[in-house]
């Protein structure tokens, strides 16, 4: 297993203050900036997704770039591939907007962008050298780390968090 | 020498097996028998290529997505005529004889061409299956101005549109009370029938062919049941597909309608497998057996095939008979599991508004999710799948299924 960073939540630190979310609209806007980002057309979008769970917690949930990526063994179109950075990615000229990708996702982590008949998804920012949401988040629930030997255990508490909801 | 693998088909379910075995297997030798003349693509894509929005070279299936892999030797233009389970040999149209260790069939399926129609086989009357088709149907519109689509399903609406986008005239005809029938109610689909009739399709409803009119062009008119004549001077049959099950009819592999297999694809004889289209799989959630037509299953159900060719065992969790996802018009729309409720005993919940329709299929009990219908709205569907698939207990987040707003926190 290569030595890529993943984003990581700590759901028990999470408070639910849409910092990241607004972090990441930005860095996927033109201009890259709060202010003028604001009055883009279209509206940048974030893409990860701040939700609620019962009775007082929020978490960030965005595209796990999983290992067996149901998405990329579903595009009709060949636009999902792995890149060498261990994420998935749609390539936007491929993509056809037939949203198979959307039908398969468990996650409910790829977005529609209805102006440009695209999916779009988390890139993990790959300009930057810590995702914007990750670099936001003024409580460091979310970290960007690396998947070492050790944190192989770390990753099965991972998908284990994310299927019965137990912290890491 | 390693095992050499045999793969029947080189589509979705065969190519999908060809790069799973390359992974887990170097030494291998793998070789796909393609009776196409174009190497693996994507067919889906194939609308775009009559509307010329793609060229071939854009929709190939190597380097993209799950085809990665290098070292498969993929043979076109050799279609498998026979086959032999003791020896192990397949026979190619040509007369070669080729050894198999272990064999899988991928030979999907092709269009279902009602005998009910008179003159199907005349020039200028096409079904959309293959690239070849395709180019064909892109050399044809040129002198077409008008085309008479018959049956109302997703294959016909999807190519209709790739001539509507041309400024071709098109006009499709249903046998069925209302288009996308397989897929859902016909009251269903109003918004997706508006969406079309604003697209500027022209649609016939309960309504058939019962010949085509030919001259020395070909096709020049399309007679229908209701005793009206469609000029036209371009056909297209839509009416669903059947398994290619030629040359394995005469074997000792088990046959009904499709190829039958057990949970790890394998057949009733040694050392052979199916997948895709070609292949009975069965439904998680009704539990019936079911062929199917989808990229999505063929894929995933190859990649299956590919893990216990290669000694992995591994069991194919089925899928939805219907499962399918797309955009036609203006419209998204996603339709998966149960979803043709009349007079079944099942709890339904219906949402509509002018531009979203909604509806949730519960089992009789109302205690798990079964089946559901987005149109306009299909934010998270992949979730509603998910709960389907894993029969999920839902009783935590039932009113959130119904309302629409259910979210991974939900899960957790
Ligand atoms: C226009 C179009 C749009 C579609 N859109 C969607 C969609 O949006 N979503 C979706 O899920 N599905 C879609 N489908 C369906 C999907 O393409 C099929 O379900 C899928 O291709 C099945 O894959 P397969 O590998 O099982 O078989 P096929 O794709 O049918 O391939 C089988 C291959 O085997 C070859 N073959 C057959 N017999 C022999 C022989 N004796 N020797 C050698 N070769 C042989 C055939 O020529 C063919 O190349 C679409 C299909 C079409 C035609």
């Amino acid at each position: 297993m290569p030595d890529y960073k993943e984003i990581f939540v700590k759901t028990d630190i999470c408070t639910g203050c849409n910092t990241c979310k607004l972090a990441c609209a930005v860095e996927h806007s033109k201009t890259k900036n709060l202010f003028e980002a604001m009055f883009e057309t279209p509206k940048p979008k974030s893409r990860l997704y701040v939700e609620w769970v019962p009775e007082n917690t929020r978490i960030p949930v965005l595209c796990r770039h999983c290992e067996d990526a149901p998405c990329i063994n579903a595009c009709i179109s060949g636009a999902i591939t792995r890149s060498d950075q261990g994420t998935v990615v749609t390539d936007t000229d491929k993509c056809i907007g037939c949203w198979t990708c959307v039908m398969v996702c468990p996650y409910g982590v790829i977005g529609r962008d209805k102006a440009l008949h695209k999916a779009y998804r988390c890139d993990r920012c790959p300009d930057l050298e810590v995702p914007a949401c990750v670099a936001s988040c003024p409580t460091k629930a979310l970290v960007y780390e690396s998947v070492d030997t050790f944190s192989a255990d770390r990753r099965k508490a991972v998908s284990k968090e994310l299927v019965t909801g137990k912290g890491v | 020498m390693g095992n050499h693998y045999v793969i029947v088909g080189g589509s979705a379910a065969g190519m999908a097996a060809a790069h799973t075995l390359r992974k887990k297997d170097k030494a291998g030798i793998i070789t796909v028998l393609s009776d196409e003349k174009s190497p693996p693509y994507f067919r889906p894509m194939i609308p775009y290529i009559i509307n010329g929005k793609k060229k071939a070279s854009h929709i190939t299936l190597s380097g993209n997505g799950m085809f990665t892999e290098q070292g498969i030797d993929v043979r076109t233009d050799t279609a498998v005529s026979a086959l032999d389970t003791a020896p192990k040999t397949v026979t190619t149209k040509s007369g070669e004889a080729i050894p198999y260790d272990r064999l899988l069939f991928a030979t999907g399926s092709r269009p279902y061409m009602p005998e009910t129609i008179k003159g199907l086989d005349t020039k200028g009357v096409f079904s959309l299956k293959t690239l070849a088709d395709a180019m064909a149907m892109a050399r044809r519109l040129q002198d077409t101005n008008h085309v008479v689509m018959l049956g109302g399903g997703i294959l016909n609406l999807k190519a209709a549109f790739a001539m509507l986008e041309k400024g071709i005239r098109v006009t499709l005809v249903v046998y069925s009370p209302e288009v996308l029938s397989q897929l859902m109610e016909p009251e269903d689909a109003f918004l997706i029938r508006k969406a079309l009739d604003n697209a500027g399709l022209e649609i016939m409803t309960r309504c058939s062919a019962t010949d085509v009119v030919t001259d020395a062009g070909g096709v020049c008119a399309v007679a229908l049941s209701n005793g009206k004549e469609l000029p036209c001077q371009m056909v297209c049959v839509g009416k669903g597909v059947i398994p290619n099950t030629d040359f394995i009819q005469k074997s000792n592999i088990k046959i009904n309608k499709g190829i039958l297999v057990d949970k790890h694809t394998a057949c009733n004889v040694k050392d052979t497998f199916a997948a895709g289209d070609v292949a009975v799989t069965h439904d998680p959630v009704t539990g019936e057996k079911v062929t199917t037509a989808l990229w999505t299953n063929a894929v995933e159900m190859g990649i299956c095939a590919g893990l216990n060719m290669a000694g992995i065992k591994t069991r194919y969790t089925g899928t939805f008979g219907i499962m399918n996802a797309t955009q036609v018009a203006a419209e998204p729309f996603v339709s998966m599991g149960v979803v043709h409720t009349r007079n079944k005993d099942v709890e339904v919940y219906i949402e509509k508004s002018g531009h979203t329709f909604r509806k949730i299929v519960f089992n009789k009990k109302g205690t798990r999710l079964i089946g559901a219908v987005f149109i306009g709205d299909i934010t998270n569907a992949g979730m509603y799948r998910y709960v389907i698939r894993e029969k999920k207990p839902i009783d935590r987040f039932k009113s959130h299924l119904i309302s629409h707003t259910l979210h991974y926190g939900h899960f957790m």
